[in-house]
């Protein structure tokens, strides 16, 4: 609808409009982070192969690390800039790559503001490479099956935040509040597995958003997850969760550090610094380092193990395996206090707490109990195997097929606007207040 | 093929946002919320210093969804997909098993500190009377609807066991507590609390009415039950927002009527009724214009007053000259007018309201140092609101 040239402008200024809308005072930071890596990076790309290209790498880098650091660690209590754990780590991945050569300095400055700025991953990630994007900041081209897939994706993702993580966030605070003579080992593995869908619901709802809009301009982001609730072994399950961020230490901290070409001990050590920065990525809070470690700790185990050798578990054993230390590392990510980690831990092996089940759990189980089936039906690939199991039958029945194709389009677009509407039935009703002055 | 798919997506979708965008927009704003009882939220105003610290963007959204079109509607279809997902609560509120709606009580949200603190107000009270040594005191805490229906509860759903501050009550007060509680265990099956609002019915205070009668050692007066409103929907209808069967309201009225000065006889004639002081009273303790609102219970004693002065009107010898003092919540406000053949004057405090030194207030008003006195709440806002200083 915009004419291309104008297009960059429109959506850069469209950006700033939206940040400023939720941190008008950041958005001047964000601006000076922009401006910082676009001199930083024509002059890395000046100098190159002198002395001073580093230097200026270094001087990048460091500005980031300080922003990021001033506002998340310093630990002065300032309210923390939206996003800023997001946009740093990408304009370091331009600076980072254009002093690798491995893109071409970005010139102009309107095009490089909308890589920093643009508006759907800036708040939720994913964290987009530069060199990923490149080129469509450049030239782009949205197509109707673009759009309409972007759409798509967007009304799914709403619907994962909206109507599944948030309304199952309400059992994770209702257990993680229960006086701790009355958690029994149901309420907290209630408890915890309803916070894992949450994050999950929440974070890939967020992302599919990001990528929905991206894709309606034109953009194509990387994906982020993949049925992280699949994966066989911890190994596996980073390789579907946050796979944006997973990727980006990889490929800027751990391969750098030698990654596994210099012999086992050294891997570890890798592994080590690199779940450390991870775990540290995500809070100031000294439980976000222990979550970080938990996961090192089983990600070398397995490098040990299976390593060299070709042997894993089977399957069925590899996923319980994986979802104890999955569901166990939520513990230290979201309960952040010490004692309450401790109590739900120890609870949920069956050491204290109010026995196996009582009364409250079961209320909780019976409360919640559908929405966990769908959720569960959400986070496996149950629905998307279905579809497709239906599309090939399609295909190959050759009488019925066209018109059961015709049927699944159908319920395909009903079951999106369903999501849509309950959407915003949920927005407006988040609000609902009844002001209840003749209550006594 | 493909092509024809991806427009119609774009449509359906881009002409649900579009098309609600168009409507909000061209919506006027409404003022107030009669489903929600309050004022909404209207078009913030803007300024920059508002925008800076980011309460500008608050507001507006705030405003947004408060004026968005058919907001009510919205609310219902959300209620309803959470009682299709199998919830058995919503804001607070049961759904219980016949379609009842009973506010829910948390044990963990009630500290035993802050009973014992309820307790021992009430016990400087008895005390007070016992050195009084004149007049009566009774006490009568009433139990919610949880604690009598609780068979109607979900399965699993906990509740504030009241019958245990009962009986501390008890043995603190003996003498003055009035215990309806096996009273309405025993009339259980009948309609004894509202089925979408948390007070008890009229019937229900009937049957406190009937023990007090008892404790007060004077006969109970016959009634004649007038059915008052068909369709109210209470405060639990409003939290919960589903589609459930109306209450119906009723006013119990004395079945001998009164002859007052020029004018016919009537049920409770020659009433004056003189709320928060003033000058000018009313005559009667009905207020019909309630009726055509959603707060119907407001009907009884217009709603809550911190202070209310009845003058009853009543001639007989047996209450002649006899006064009442009543210290409440909304459940005495259907309660009270029980009491107005015993009494010629009643005197009606709520303390939620009237933050007042209590003692000198009662002393104040017992001139002849023989004044009844009667605490009425439910044990709920008991525990929640009874304070005085």
């Amino acid at each position: 609808m915009v004419p291309k040239r104008a297009r960059n402008l429109v959506l850069f200024l469209g950006s700033l409009i939206f940040y400023a809308w939720g941190e008008p005072v950041y958005v001047v930071l964000m601006l000076f982070s922009t401006l910082s890596d676009y001199i930083h990076g024509l002059l890395i790309a000046r100098y190159r192969g002198k002395r001073a290209a580093t230097c200026f790498l270094v001087s990048s880098v460091v500005i980031n690390l300080g922003l990021l650091g001033f506002f998340k660690y310093s630990g002065l209590n300032l309210p923390l800039p939206i996003g800023i754990s997001f946009y740093t780590f990408q304009t370091m991945s331009y600076t980072i790559d254009v002093y690798r050569g491995e893109v071409k300095a970005q010139r102009n400055i309107l095009d490089f503001g909308v890589f920093v700025t643009m508006f759907p991953q800036l708040i939720a990630g994913p964290i987009v490479k530069y060199k990923s994007v490149a080129e469509e900041l450049r030239t782009r081209h949205a197509s109707l099956e673009d759009m309409a897939a972007g759409a798509n994706r967007f009304v799914i993702g709403l619907g994962k935040k909206v109507l599944l993580a948030n309304n199952i966030g309400r059992l994770f605070v209702e257990a993680a509040g229960m006086a701790e003579g009355n958690l029994s080992l149901l309420t907290a593995w209630l408890g915890i597995l309803a916070y894992a869908f949450q994050i999950y619901f929440d974070f890939s709802g967020y992302s599919d958003m990001a990528i929905g809009l991206g894709r309606i301009m034109g953009f194509h982001f990387p994906e982020n997850f993949h049925y992280p609730y699949m994966a066989v072994s911890v190994t596996d399950f980073w390789r579907r969760w946050h796979m944006s961020l997973s990727s980006w230490f990889r490929e800027y901290v751990y391969i750098p550090l030698g990654g596994n070409r210099k012999g086992l001990g050294r891997q570890l050590v890798n592994i080590v610094i690199v779940w450390s920065l991870t775990g540290i990525w995500h809070g100031a809070g000294w439980n976000f380092l222990l979550w970080g470690m938990w996961f090192a700790l089983f990600l070398t185990l397995e490098k040990i193990i299976f390593g060299k050798k070709s042997v894993s578990l089977p399957k069925p054993a590899g996923w319980i395996y994986t979802m104890m230390v999955v569901l166990i590392s939520w513990c230290f990510f979201s309960l952040e206090e010490m004692d309450k980690i401790i109590l739900f831990l120890k609870t949920m092996f069956g050491i204290g707490g109010a026995g196996i089940a009582n009364q409250e759990a079961w209320y909780m189980l019976s409360n919640y109990a559908v929405l966990l089936v769908v959720l569960a039906i959400g986070a496996l690939p149950l629905g998307k195997k279905a579809v497709e199991w239906v599309k090939v039958r399609c295909s190959e029945d050759t009488k019925a097929g066209p018109a059961l194709s015709v049927c699944l389009g159908i319920a395909e677009k009903l079951f999106l606007v369903a999501v849509l509407l309950l959407s915003i039935a949920n927005i407006v009703d988040a609000s609902y207040n009844p002001f209840l002055y003749f209550r006594f | 093929m493909k092509k024809i798919n991806a427009v119609i997506t774009l449509l359906l979708l881009g002409g649900i946002l579009f098309g609600l965008a168009f409507v909000d927009i061209c919506t006027p704003d409404r003022l107030f919320s009669e489903y929600e009882n309050r004022i909404l939220a209207s078009k913030p105003d803007f300024s920059l210093e508002k925008l800076f610290d980011g309460s500008y963007a608050e507001a507006y959204e705030t405003y947004v969804t408060d004026q968005f079109v058919e907001r009510d509607k919205w609310i219902f279809v959300k209620t309803m997909t959470d009682v299709l997902l199998g919830k058995k609560e919503i804001n607070g509120v049961y759904l219980a098993k016949d379609g009842t709606l009973i506010e829910k009580h948390a044990p963990e949200d009630i500290k035993a500190e802050v009973t014992a603190q309820r307790l021992a107000l009430l016990q400087r009270l008895v005390e007070w009377q016992e050195e009084r040594n004149a007049g009566t005191l009774h006490i009568m805490l009433v139990p919610t609807a949880d604690n009598i229906w609780k068979d109607k509860l979900p399965d699993y759903a906990s509740y504030y066991e009241q019958q245990k501050l009962l009986e501390e009550l008890q043995e603190m007060a003996g003498s003055h507590v009035i215990d309806v509680t096996d009273s309405l265990q025993a009339h259980r099956e009948e309609y004894i609390y509202y089925k979408t609002d948390h007070h008890w019915t009229t019937r229900g205070a009937y049957y406190g009415y009937l023990l007090w009668a008892e404790a007060a050692g004077v006969t109970p007066v016959s009634y004649s039950v007038q059915t008052i409103a068909t369709d109210f929907l209470g405060t639990l209808h409003s939290k919960t927002n589903l589609t459930v069967k109306p209450d119906t309201m009723e006013a119990y009225l004395p079945a001998v009527l009164r002859k007052t000065q020029g004018s016919s006889a009537s049920a409770g004639g020659g009433m004056q009724v003189y709320y928060d002081f003033s000058e000018e009273s009313r005559d009667s303790l009905y207020e019909e214009k309630y009726l055509e609102t959603k707060n119907k219970y407001g009907y009884f004693l217009d709603d809550n007053h911190p202070f209310i002065r009845i003058e009853t009107g009543i001639q007989s010898p047996d209450a002649e000259g006899k006064k009442l003092f009543v210290i409440k919540d909304s459940y005495a406000n259907c309660f009270i007018p029980f009491l107005t053949e015993h009494y010629e004057t009643i005197y009606v405090l709520d303390l939620r309201y009237y933050r007042a030194p209590l003692f000198s207030l009662l002393e104040e008003y017992d001139t002849e140092g023989d004044m009844d006195i009667l605490v009425l709440y439910n044990v709920i806002h008991f525990i929640e609101e009874f304070q005085y200083y």
